[in-house]
């Protein structure tokens, strides 16, 4: 019991330490809305020009994330035949 | 004549001359232990998938980029302007770097924690450390790389820490910026050690490191040895790497959903002779060590607060990389104490790292 | 209706299974390389015109030619007999030297390959295959403003 206590307090230290990269998203965002006020050579921000960047841009990743899902469907049906191969032991006395 | 029958044929030709499948062999042979800690098991294929996209970007990105104090910034300007979706690529080479130094600090703290340094390990740790080294030198160099102030500034503190070590510290402030001052040579020669010096140094070291973890293969956890029971293996090949891959797969999904959504900006180009802005700070990874130089007074007794704290940070990388060496009796008190002091650097890095957001 | 029946799969299912894991990879891979691939060929930085002040060209004599810059290729402005002016691009349609115009034979010389060209940019001698790329001249007050032949 103690010991778990302990060891998720630390996990929540643990990601405490990565605390300065949020702050750094946070900064970041916060440029965003500057834009109107800064001229364009002092400080660039990239950031999507016009609705169809956006679009495109949300598109992309929309598809990569349905791409990445149905891969990993794919490679638990992958990896449960695998393993099971290996339990039969399937591969130990032929070599495939 | 099949498609299949046309590969195999290949295959045959590439195996009569090669013998590449007395590697695929060595990789179905290879096993992969699994316990409660196999979690950290995954760390390592993360910093190489990490690494391989640095790599991939910043080829990249070398093709425009001019590593000359009067072009340096604006050659990124262009980049992330005028080149078609070159601000996805400086973002992902950005948000990459990130991850690789945190998963390598993941992976420095479970091998630390798990003591899977133990003999015959050694080796492996310290080529481990000095990996951890080249890559934080090639967050440091890469860094100054877009030439604006916050950078300059932050390269500007950076090397002028070493100067605080006894007898060599002026020379290896020297050897970092080309001079005495950080100035156009400073940058010409941080892009040589990012682009050049230090991807040589870092396949020599992977290839070492790599080479030691399959001759010794993968750790046990020290309580798990001790228990003596037989733990479940599964295979390198395919087993595990399908595992890894959905790791992969995962994170380049957060990777380029982060960079898109939260890309770096790029203030105006350095200006040398201009005072220092506000709020410099290095990067998230040297928060702890800057904040630990700032605790200390300007001077105690004779000596300078700096050196001090210089000498307290290389004994505790001295202690560090002998710590295979260090923590021989592993399962007794000593090695326990060890590992809470692993615990205890977590909790100072991350006190020091909050602190310094302040 | 008869239904047509194989005697054996196709395929097995773990060759279904891996054919459908490499398709969606090469898929996610292809969609990655997108980007990449538009990086590394950026798109072409030739200017749709140029605009130069006159003052420079309005003393040229008959049958002289001057350069100038367009985007990064030479240009080659040259004053006609008859006042009027003509504008090449002043790269060889051989194999991309740059050309000169030698006013004594009225002619465009290539000296990589011993290309020539007549006074109009056509290729009279030599390797060249295509005529000199004509650009449109036009003089607008103090301007003189040089188009792409394509953009009418």
């Amino acid at each position: 019991m103690k010991k778990s206590i302990i060891g998720f307090l630390l996990c929540i230290l643990f990601c405490a330490f990565f605390l300065p990269l949020f702050t750094l998203a946070q900064e970041v965002q916060k440029q965003q809305v500057e834009i109107p006020q800064q001229e364009e050579h002092e400080k660039i921000i990239p950031s999507p020009q016009d609705i169809k960047e956006s679009t495109g841009i949300f598109v992309f990743i929309g598809w990569i994330w349905l791409v990445i899902f149905i891969l990993i469907y794919i490679l638990r049906l992958k990896i449960k035949e695998v393993d099971r191969l290996y339990q039969i032991k399937y591969f130990s006395s032929k070599e495939d | 004549m099949t498609i299949k029958d046309l590969v195999s044929g290949w295959r045959t030709w590439l195996e009569a001359r090669s013998d590449l499948s007395s590697i695929e062999q060595f990789l179905r042979k290879k096993t992969v232990p699994q316990h409660k800690h196999s979690i950290w098991y995954y760390t390592g294929s993360a910093i190489l998938l990490f690494f391989t996209i640095q790599v991939i970007t910043g080829f990249m990105l070398v093709f425009y980029y001019k590593p000359t104090l009067e072009e340096a910034n604006q050659s990124v300007a262009q980049i992330m302007t005028e080149i078609p979706l070159g601000w996805i690529i400086r973002s992902v080479h950005t948000w990459s770097a990130f991850f690789m130094i945190a998963i390598v600090f993941i992976h420095l703290l479970s091998i630390w924690i798990t003591k899977a340094y133990r003999k015959p390990r050694e080796l492996t740790w310290m080529s481990g450390v000095f990996l951890l080294f080249v890559t934080l030198g090639f967050g440091f160099t890469g860094y100054l790389l877009p030439w604006d102030d916050l950078s300059l500034s932050a390269t500007k503190v950076g090397t002028d820490i070493p100067r605080s070590i006894p007898v060599v510290g002026a020379w290896v402030t020297k050897f970092l910026r080309g001079g005495d001052d950080v100035t156009g040579d400073t940058l010409t020669r941080f892009f040589g050690f990012h682009v050049c010096i230090l991807p040589v140094l870092i396949f020599v070291l992977l290839a070492v490191h790599v080479y030691l973890i399959q001759k010794h293969g993968m750790s046990l956890p020290l309580p798990v040895e001790l228990r003596k029971e037989k733990v479940k293996e599964i295979p390198f090949w395919p087993n595990f790497v399908y595992r890894e891959m959905i790791v992969w797969l995962i994170l380049v999904g957060v990777l380029f959903t982060v960079a898109i959504f939260l890309p770096p900006s790029l203030d105006k180009a350095a200006d040398l002779m201009a005072p220092a802005p506000e709020g410099i700070k290095p990067e998230w990874y040297f928060l702890f060590l800057f904040q630990l130089l700032k605790i200390f007074p300007a001077h105690v007794l004779f000596i300078s607060g700096d050196t001090i704290a210089v000498i307290l940070i290389l004994l505790g990388v001295i202690f560090f990389f002998f710590l295979p060496l260090i923590d021989n009796k592993p399962a007794r008190v000593k090695g326990k104490v060890i590992a809470v002091i692993a615990y205890v650097f977590i909790v100072f890095a991350v006190a020091m790292t909050v602190w310094s957001l302040h | 209706m008869e239904t047509m029946k194989l005697k054996h799969s196709l395929f097995t299912r773990r060759q279904f299974l891996n054919g459908l894991f490499g398709g969606w990879l090469g898929a996610l891979l292809a969609s990655l390389m997108y980007p990449i691939v538009k990086f590394i060929f950026p798109p072409v930085r030739e200017p749709d015109q140029v605009v130069l002040p006159f003052s420079e060209f309005k003393d040229m004599a008959p049958n002289e030619a001057k350069n100038f810059p367009w985007g990064s290729k030479p240009g080659i402005l040259k004053r006609n007999d008859d006042g009027s002016y003509t504008a090449f691009v002043a790269v060889c349609t051989h194999l991309d030297c740059n050309v000169s115009y030698l006013a004594e034979q009225r002619k465009f010389f290539c000296a990589c390959h011993e290309g020539w060209y007549d006074e109009e940019g056509k290729n009279i001698q030599g390797p060249p295959p295509r005529p000199l790329r004509r650009l449109i001249v036009s003089i607008e007050g103090e301007d003189l403003i040089i188009k792409r032949e394509d953009l009418q």
